[in-house]
């Protein structure tokens, strides 16, 4: 822990105790403080185009009377005064507001009283010597790509005295090297941070990026056996992530997953996937402060096994709930392995398409679990378990129960871990443990 | 606590190139309801200041919410020494042109601003429309939701650039799913938010949405018995609030010049347009002008600068279908050359600012809707988005919505759910044959453009006539 981490960690204690004791007998609240001193970096032909050094502390505040609920937050100054002055103001007008209202279905008791505290630092180099490093390393190739660093911490604390602290340390390089229009893209990313591993990593995307220097293969549309790697599964994954595995979603007529869940359609039964926080990249706490402290099965053997269930949903449902996150997501996904080996691929794989990334994947028929999304970065045509080339973007559209059910041949005994490099507003915490998936028959349209 | 930050900028020891400072102060209201009940009720103040300063020509940022001299102070010395430290390995060397000194201010239109709608009274607003959704016991969820941001932002420089930005914005959104024992249809308000405009309190006046509850409501009943959308090529019209995502997806994102220059091309994409299409590429038919326009009343991204200081002006960047410029902001056309916009903008105090899309907007035609459709022989009208999907080059588009109309003999014929349609973006937008006149224009935008590394979203604006594309390839569920 640095000395600015340090310092900021008994404000932010004390500053929460402040507003604790601003909670009268009737009323609930629950905080959650996010905190990050954030190094972001983005290169474009292997320099630097854009350098941010960001400071924010977030607060946000569930507040509860009644069962009444109200969340209110604000960027913190720190300093005690302005800050609890600030809080102050927002409370107040939401006792006025909310007495106006009607009761809440986010409405969830608080009564955890438990402590916890988890702190993940990474020795490494500091920025100042990082980024110079990356720019030598790519001299050579048109490389673009985000640098993201910095101390990132997450408190859960109630009125009542519950406090959990997770900070980890974690850092990002998300890349891509081009030759051409044609690029191979990659992520450096570790607990232990070695130039060693690094290097390898850069020169792994460099003997790729010449097999895409090979004559461009334009295929008709079509269905093809296809091998994905783990970032296309991971694709794949994030997008029945939105929504697939919420019970609120399923509960109100809404999951894209129904049939799935309904048990009128099944996967494969090699699929099983599992909302795993022991990964130790999220916080095992939520920002209610409840606390999963086992890997909860979501699909089974390709059946459903548990749907993401907040307790706010759990108590609307009179049903049990798993401490899910109010968005019901799946902050660290694990899907299971197979049985086939990764220097068997292409062999298994013997004539079709080697899909390395998918992009924007969305939903072109919720009911029937039916995605769309186009192919990216290198994706090669194979034949007799060779690599003729690189192929053109194909657009695919296939039935989640052909991909991942009927068609799916077998999944990698090897897995990668893909931490979360979202950065939309603050910095998602949370992994992807995925292995690839040998598939039949995938349906390519445009 | 009130920061000055001229004064702010008058204590730093200047000896950058240049040196600006931006104060964001936003005030955020969302606000839910799910059959009546309050799901979610948010207040959120975002609020903090950017330090920019350009040292050997590289610009780099540091930003903090710590409002406070001497975090103001200390968050300038980062911003020096990081940007001084990388300006060797910069990709450009820009000098002070792409920082213009500015003066002026901007204040959204509106007739009583938002700061006098309570959170109660907009909770009630969303109850009594959701109330309105649920007239049938079909209708197992109804949600209606609205969110309301009160924004100013505040720019000085060592340049003398000196302006004020006070936006008021809400988003008004109703949704309607009816389940029977076979199938589960939504039907929205103009899709998701898309219905988001600058305005005042007065945009909360139940008149304006009642009528449209029952429509909305009936018509997500009416595609639970509704036939699939078949598979076949015919012509197709895109309703405004489809249109909204086509522009946005194929002509918008494509122009971003900071796209054409490569710098998104690890996550957000690159583009099919190149520097040499400009003056050169038939982007679309004839019909086709496209307009960048910054000062359309009432419209989600109306200003008059953009975040550094470059005066908004309206600009066509398609001319009767010809390409002639870009999305692109003064730093990319210092580094491209090509014409641009003014359109470097941040999602807040927080973020860079960078290329992004503003209010761009197709130009109306001459016929009416009725005059369109006379014209179809064998075809469909869409509504609302409610899927989209497009490669990193934008080139090959696949959209969904939730509502169509079957088209036969230029009469409008039986209800179609789960309608679709593909296309690759040049043949699409060369396939335009007509566009309806100025009345029926609607005003969309959406809320969530997603771009960058760090990421951000930032709000768009798109209005539309009716139009009308030749020989689409259309598919159902």
């Amino acid at each position: 822990m640095n000395l600015q981490t340090a310092i900021y960690k008994k404000y932010f204690s004390d500053l929460l105790s402040k507003f604790s004791e601003s909670i009268d007998a009737n009323e609930e609240a629950v905080f959650t403080l996010r905190s990050e001193q954030n190094t972001f970096v983005r290169f474009n032909h292997s320099k630097v185009r854009q350098n941010t050094s960001l400071d924010q502390h977030i607060i946000m505040c569930k507040f509860q009377k009644n069962k009444r609920v109200v969340e209110f937050g604000f960027q913190l100054v720190i300093d005690l005064t302005t800050d609890l002055n600030k809080f102050l103001c927002f409370l107040n007008d939401s006792r006025i507001q909310m007495s106006k209202m009607d009761a809440s279905s986010d409405y969830t008791p608080i009564n955890s009283v438990l402590k916890s505290e988890s702190i993940k630092k990474i020795n490494r180099p500091p920025d100042e010597q990082i980024i110079p490093w990356i720019c030598d390393q790519f001299k050579n190739v048109d490389m673009v790509g985000f640098w993201c660093s910095g101390p990132v911490v997450e408190i859960s604390a109630n009125h009542l005295g519950q406090y959990h602290y997770f900070e980890s340390d974690f850092f990002f390089f998300d890349y891509s090297i081009y030759s051409g229009p044609r690029a191979v893209k990659s992520l450096y990313s570790s607990e232990l941070w070695s130039e060693v591993n690094f290097k390898n990593n850069i020169n792994q995307s460099i003997q790729k990026l010449a097999l895409l220097k090979k004559d461009l293969k334009t295929l008709n549309k079509g269905s093809y056996r296809c091998y994905l790697e783990p970032a296309a599964v991971d694709e794949i994954l994030s997008t029945l992530n939105w929504g697939g595995f919420s019970q609120a979603q399923y509960k109100q007529g809404l999951s894209p997953l129904k049939k799935l869940i309904d048990k009128d359609c099944a996967l494969s039964g090699k699929i099983s996937l599992t909302e795993n926080l022991t990964l130790g990249l999220a916080p095992n706490f939520n920002s209610i402060g409840e606390v999963v402290s086992e890997p909860l099965s979501i699909i089974k053997n390709g059946q459903i096994n548990n749907l993401m269930t907040s307790t706010a949903t759990a108590l609307e449902y009179g049903i049990e709930s798993n401490y899910a996150e109010s968005s019901e997501f799946i902050k660290s996904l694990d899907l299971a392995p197979g049985t086939l080996s990764i220097k068997d691929v292409l062999e298994q794989l013997d004539t079709g398409i080697y899909l390395s990334n998918l992009h924007y994947i969305n939903w072109s028929d919720r009911s029937n679990a039916r995605l769309t999304g186009m192919t990216r970065f290198a994706c090669y045509w194979v034949e007799n378990g060779e690599i003729q080339g690189p192929i053109q973007d194909m657009r695919f559209d296939d039935s989640i129960y052909n991909l991942l059910g009927k068609n799916l041949i077998d999944l990698t005994i090897e897995r990668e871990l893909m931490v979360k490099t979202g950065t939309y507003f603050t910095r998602t915490l949370g992994a992807t443990l995925a292995p690839g998936l040998l598939v039949d028959d995938m349906n390519f349209t445009l | 606590m009130q920061i000055d930050i001229q004064n702010e900028l008058k204590k730093i020891k200047n000896d950058s190139d240049h040196v600006a400072f931006k104060i964001v102060k936003e005030s955020t209201r969302d606000l839910s309801v799910r059959n009546e009940i309050p799901q979610k009720i948010q207040t959120y103040e975002d609020y903090g200041v950017m330090i920019e300063v350009m040292r050997n020509g590289h610009i780099g940022y540091a930003a903090t919410c710590e409002l406070n001299s001497e975090s103001i102070q200390n968050t300038y010395k980062k911003a020096v020494e990081m940007t001084s430290h990388l300006s060797q390995h910069a990709v450009t060397e820009f000098n002070s042109s792409v920082r213009p000194p500015s003066k002026g201010h901007y204040i959204s239109k509106r007739t009583v601003g938002l700061d006098q709608l309570s959170l109660a009274e907009a909770y009630d607003f969303l109850k009594t429309l959701c109330k309105e959704l649920r007239c049938n016991s079909l209708i197992k969820t109804a949600i209606t939701d609205t969110m309301i941001v009160e924004t100013e932002h505040h720019y000085v420089s060592s340049s003398g650039a000196d302006f004020l930005q006070n936006f008021n914005l809400a988003t008004v959104s109703l949704s309607s799913t009816a389940v029977d024992s076979r199938d589960s249809q939504t039907r929205t308000f103009h899709g998701g938010r898309g219905l988001c405009l600058q305005a005042g309190k007065e945009y909360f006046d139940l008149s304006r949405y009642l009528n449209d509850c029952q429509t909305i409501s009936k018509e997500a009943i009416e595609l639970l018995k509704a036939d699939n959308c078949p598979d076949k090529t015919c012509d197709l019209i895109l309703s405004p609030d489809q249109m909204l995502l086509q522009i946005h997806e194929s002509i918008g994102h494509p122009l971003e010049l900071d796209r054409i220059l490569g710098d998104e091309r690890n996550f957000a994409g690159w583009s099919f347009v190149s520097p040499d299409d400009f003056g050169q590429l038939q982007y679309g038919s004839s019909l086709l002008d496209v307009t960048f326009d910054p000062f359309v009343d009432n419209q989600f991204a109306s200003y008059n600068f953009d975040e550094i200081g470059n005066p908004a002006e309206k600009k066509f960047l398609i001319e009767k279908g010809l390409l002639k410029a870009g999305l692109g902001s003064l730093e990319s056309q210092f580094r491209s050359g090509l014409p641009g916009v003014a359109n470097s903008r941040s999602m807040s105090w927080n973020r860079a600012p960078i290329d992004r899309m503003a209010n761009i907007n197709v130009e109306p035609g001459t016929e009416s809707l009725e005059e369109l459709i006379s014209r179809v022989d064998d075809g469909i009208i869409m509504f609302s988005n409610r899927s989209w999907s497009i490669d990193d080059y934008r080139r090959k588009f696949q959209f969904g919505c939730e509502y169509a109309k079957e088209i036969k003999n230029g009469q409008i014929g039986r209800t179609l759910k789960n309608p679709n349609y593909r296309g690759i973006t040049v043949p699409f937008w060369n396939s335009l044959a007509g566009l309806t006149h100025a009345g029926t224009i609607e005003k969309y935008g959406s809320p969530y453009c997603g771009k960058g590394e760090p990421s951000q979203i930032i709000r768009v604006g798109h209005s539309s006539p009716y139009a009308l594309f030749k020989n689409i390839d259309i598919f159902g569920a």
